[in-house]
């Protein structure tokens, strides 16, 4: 099983991303942006990592999703291959139609807006680790294939703009009914609080994934690369104390929820 | 009344050359597309018994402008855009963070009391070669230039 991690000019997340992967079982390499896109082809799976793909110029993920290589990741969607967008990458994939994948851009990920109390308390590029709770049931996604709902996976996120805004009023009950809001922010014990800090930007209820209709493309700003190691993980984390520092993180179970889809697909 | 302070950069706007390449490259635009500029637009707005706004936009430049990098063009109420290109404004159509913090900088620390509101959007300056300029552009405003459930976009003729 081959995944490729597509680099854009401005990715900054390839290689702990493909180390992570390989972590997982999955073999892979970075592809970068202009190579001919129907090498794509011969890929299982498309893993688009964080970063700051052309600087974030015009609005983050906007330059990168009229790339060729987008046309042709498309194709493969179609196919019924897994794709992930982390960060950047899910930014990309929301810019480019592809999630939520109704048929056009039906979200924005604008800047965070913290709030607390119902006052605005912060705005702007945030870092801290996140938990997240499963929201979809087993298999309903490739990137939380192997999660069930409820389940709570911790990583950390570094972003400005994952703020899940849309002017379409309809479309979070749509999400909500064909379950595609794959993870939400919560506290340490799943608890779904509205406000920062367990909202930490302000996305519409909660949301840090969301998949496609059809399942096969997830997009999170969380980094589940940068939490795939126990020696990734917070000083005061269990795993971490335990001693073993190549041990499995809990972000990694991203990654292997992919390599389970693909073998199941096949 | 409304201050309009339009900013450009002095030095290469590389925002403003990655979107007209993605524009002529990418997306079919290459006879269409002759030029691309950008600036920003500062909209302020203060209180009418302001005696001399020239001068007061000139001191709102000096805080909101960087003069070794980018130059500005300062009118009161109306904006009169030269010919040859469609001028797009694209805006938040929800809270703008820079907004609301440049004015509360200018109100609160540096001393600007007459300052009721202040705006900030972009405006893209599209020179086209097409039958309907106008059409175009909203084309490329809503083809590219904006998100629609974040950002709104205006032709400014």
């Amino acid at each position: 099983m081959k995944v490729a991690v597509i680099q854009f000019p401005g990715t900054n997340c390839e290689h702990e991303t493909l180390v992570a992967a390989r972590s997982a079982g999955l073999a892979g390499e970075i592809f970068r942006w202009n190579r001919p896109a129907e090498e794509l082809t011969e890929f299982d799976g498309y893993i688009i990592p964080g970063g700051f793909s052309y600087q974030d110029r015009l609005r983050a993920g906007a330059i990168a999703s009229k790339e060729p290589v987008m046309d042709a990741l498309r194709e493969e969607a179609e196919r019924g291959k897994p794709i992930i967008g982390i960060c950047n990458g899910f930014q990309i994939l929301t810019e480019s139609g592809l999630l939520p994948g109704l048929g056009g851009v039906d979200v924005a990920l604008a800047s965070n807006v913290m709030v607390s109390k119902g006052e605005i308390v912060r705005r702007g590029f945030y870092c801290a680790w996140t938990t997240l709770r499963c929201e979809t049931p087993a298999r309903r996604c490739s990137g939380s294939f192997i999660l069930d709902k409820g389940d709570l996976v911790s990583m950390p996120l570094a972003h400005a703009e994952g703020n899940l805004v849309t002017a379409d009023e309809d479309l979070m009950e749509r999400l909500n009914e064909e379950d595609q809001i794959v993870f939400r922010y919560c506290d340490e014990g799943g608890n779904v609080e509205r406000e920062f800090p367990v909202n930490v930007n302000g996305s519409r209820e909660n949301i840090a994934g969301i998949c496609n209709p059809e399942g096969n493309v997830l997009g999170l700003m969380p980094h589940p690369e940068r939490s795939s190691f126990a020696w990734q993980l917070p000083p005061t984390d269990s795993a971490k104390s335990a001693g073993d520092m190549t041990a499995p993180g809990p972000g990694r179970r991203i990654f292997e929820s992919m390599k389970r889809y693909i073998e199941v697909m096949r | 009344m409304k201050i309009n302070l339009r900013v450009s950069l002095k030095i290469p706007d590389a925002e403003a050359a990655t979107v007209k390449n993605t524009l002529r490259r990418r997306m079919g635009y290459g006879a269409v597309l002759a030029e691309l500029g950008k600036e920003r637009l500062w909209s302020i707005d203060v209180d009418d018994s302001v005696a001399d706004p020239a001068d007061l936009a000139r001191r709102l430049a000096r805080e909101l402008v960087n003069e070794n990098k980018e130059s500005y063009k300062a009118t009161v109420d109306s904006i009169d855009f030269e010919d040859g290109y469609v001028p797009v404004k694209v805006g938040l159509r929800i809270e703008d963070a820079e907004a609301i913090s440049a004015q509360n900088r200018l109100r609160n620390r540096l001393g600007f009391d007459m300052v009721r509101s202040v705006e900030r959007s972009s405006i893209w300056k599209l020179s086209l070669r097409a039958e309907e300029p106008e059409r175009t552009a909203e084309e490329i405003a809503e083809g590219l230039l904006i998100n629609p459930h974040k950002d709104y976009y205006e032709i400014m003729r």
